[in-house]
């Protein structure tokens, strides 16, 4: 029984060594592959999609002025606007520059929609909302830092942050609004695997949340005017 | 704020009673002739467009006042940069505003029997090119006038209605932007006026319809357009409809909710076609309203349908940066 109690005992620890030396190996090789992935020169490719949020561009009144130099504008109506949430498409180009640091660019395609809507006739006109479909273009451009090595499921967290030119199509297709865009943002990477000497050397999928601060473009006023937008995407490493 | 409603009229002599029926209109109302079959907007074909000063004076107000304001009034329209037009005044005349004398002439004139005319503009056409050849323009001085900077709470501004009527002296109809409302003794009162050329005046003392507003702007500018103007604005066109059939003399207000400016125009086609130019690019609110804030016969003659309530066009009308934008049909909802 001590025998193979002793038995036992003896083999336990080789054992658990074992496990804990391929554990740790394997940890090892998906790290190494991790950090290989980010090698310099390396080029990732994503395409993806997800969510862009809308916003409020403002109310406006439809005035004339009134018969008396004291008394407030007559208003004719009134109108609210707003730039509808719509799903956005995405496609991203990342150049690994060190183990810490990419540069991304970026194309994203969403069809908000406007949204005027109407109110206080002052002759009881009907209220509604008036609405029409936009085109939206963003180009843009950031820096990407990731932060630490990949912990816990491979998951490797970075931030992001850049800008680019926004264009506004509207939907009869006469008129181009045109901005700049800039954002901030942060995600997670996950590579479902990695591999060496292969054209494609690594596969995964990654996560954004970034916040858009839009300057120009389709608005009432000169003001810069926040979005938010979440994606997903799919990733292909070269 | 006027014990009595005051319309103004456009008093049109001998060859121009064709004048009072446009068929044609781009943004706001151009005034038009039929010649030999083609509907002609009225303009003036050179420049500077002279004017004389009548040397008679009004009480309270001297001939060389009114010259003065009505000058500041010739510069409000000639400063819009969206506009190319220039005139000139040539001195001081004994001739009256009322006769065709081959010279334009602005003045005072006793009027008392036109109890609701505060002033008017005639015209003198070639009848080969439609251009105005000569326009005189006179001010009731049967009313109170005033020219002090500041207004008089109990006179009419000088220099408000001078710009009116110099508006109409250029080749401009009524604008219909504006609400009244009626009065015990069947006038009406304005409300609320969105242009100069609004054909019920404010009253005493009011000083606003010294400064164009967008409508009168869009008008002039689509009459004398400079050269950017074009490529600057949209137009926007259409038809007004109600169970498929036109809606003659239909109202239709362009609102850009990023400027807050309103420009409008008529629905002056038989087809029920509308245009409307000078439009500042961008999404616009359309409004169809009847024309029932005036007397109809201060815009055009024509039987004029007002049967129907005021409607909004669901679409936003984009105004493109130069040119038509996508044509815009508008079935208005039955009263």
């Amino acid at each position: 029984m001590i025998g193979r109690r002793g038995h036992q005992v003896g083999l336990r620890p080789d054992t658990t060594l074992i496990v804990i030396a391929c554990v740790a190996c394997l940890t090892s090789t998906a790290a190494d592959a991790q950090i290989r992935a980010r090698e310099p020169g390396r080029i990732e490719v994503a395409g993806g999609g997800g969510w862009f949020a809308g916003g409020a561009l403002g109310s406006s009144d439809a005035n004339l002025r009134a018969n008396s130099a004291t008394s407030s504008p007559y208003r004719l109506f009134t109108t609210d606007t707003q730039f509808g949430a719509a799903p956005v498409l995405e496609a991203r180009v990342s150049v690994v520059l060190s183990r810490r640091f990419a540069v991304e660019g970026r194309l994203g395609f969403n069809r908000p929609e406007l949204r005027t809507t109407i109110s206080s006739d002052a002759e009881q006109g009907n209220a509604i909302a008036a609405v029409e479909k936009m085109n939206q273009y963003m180009v843009d451009a950031g820096v990407v830092v990731m932060l630490g090595r990949p912990g816990v499921g491979n998951f490797a967290p970075f931030v992001t942050a850049g800008g680019g030119y926004l264009r506004q199509v509207h939907e009869t297709q006469t008129l181009i609004d045109d901005g700049h865009s800039y954002h901030v943002g942060g995600g997670i990477k996950r590579r479902l695997f990695t591999r060496d000497r292969r054209f494609v050397k690594s596969a995964g999928v990654r996560g954004d949340v970034r916040v858009y601060w839009l300057s120009g473009g389709m608005a009432f006023d000169t003001d810069t005017h926040t979005r938010v937008a979440a994606t997903g995407a799919f990733f292909v490493g070269f | 704020m006027t014990a009595r409603p005051t319309i103004r009229r456009i008093v049109v002599v001998a060859v121009l009673a064709a004048v009072l029926a446009p068929r044609s209109a781009a943004a706001y109302l151009n005034l038009s002739v039929d010649l030999r079959g083609q509907t002609v907007r009225l303009r003036w074909g050179s420049s500077p467009i002279r004017w004389f000063a009548s040397n008679r004076g009004a009480p309270g107000v001297l001939a060389a006042d009114f010259q003065a304001a009505a000058a500041r009034a010739f510069a409000t329209w000639q400063a819009v940069p969206s506009a190319s037009l220039s005139t000139q005044f040539v001195g001081f005349t004994s001739a009256s505003p009322l006769f065709e004398d081959g010279i334009s002439t602005l003045g005072f004139e006793n009027r008392p029997e036109l109890d609701r005319v505060l002033g008017a503009t005639d015209f003198t056409l070639d009848t080969v090119t439609g251009e105005i050849v000569e326009s005189d323009i006179f001010l009731n001085s049967a009313f109170t006038w005033s020219v002090s900077a500041g207004g008089s709470a109990t006179a009419f501004d000088v220099q408000s209605v001078a710009t009116h009527e110099i508006g109409h002296f250029l080749g401009l109809g009524h604008s219909a932007l504006g609400e009244t409302e009626l009065r015990p003794d069947g006038g009406r009162r304005v409300l609320a006026s969105g242009a100069v050329m609004f054909p019920i005046s404010f009253g005493r003392g009011n000083t606003a319809d010294r400064e164009l507003q967008p409508d009168d702007i869009a008008g002039i500018s689509d009459l004398y357009p400079s050269s950017t103007f074009r490529a600057q604005t949209g137009v926007l066109h259409g038809h007004v409809l109600r169970g498929g059939r036109p809606v003659f003399g239909a109202h239709v207000i362009a609102f850009n909710p990023a400027t807050g400016q309103s420009i409008a125009g008529f629905v002056l086609g038989d087809d029920g076609s509308f245009q409307i130019a000078g439009l500042t690019p961008g999404p616009h609110v359309i409004r169809v309203e009847p024309l029932d804030d005036a007397d109809v016969e201060s815009f055009f003659d024509g039987s004029v349908d007002a049967n129907f309530s005021v409607t909004f066009y669901d679409r936003l009308f984009v105004a493109p940066k130069g040119g038509a934008g996508e044509q815009v049909d508008i079935t208005v909802r039955p009263k």
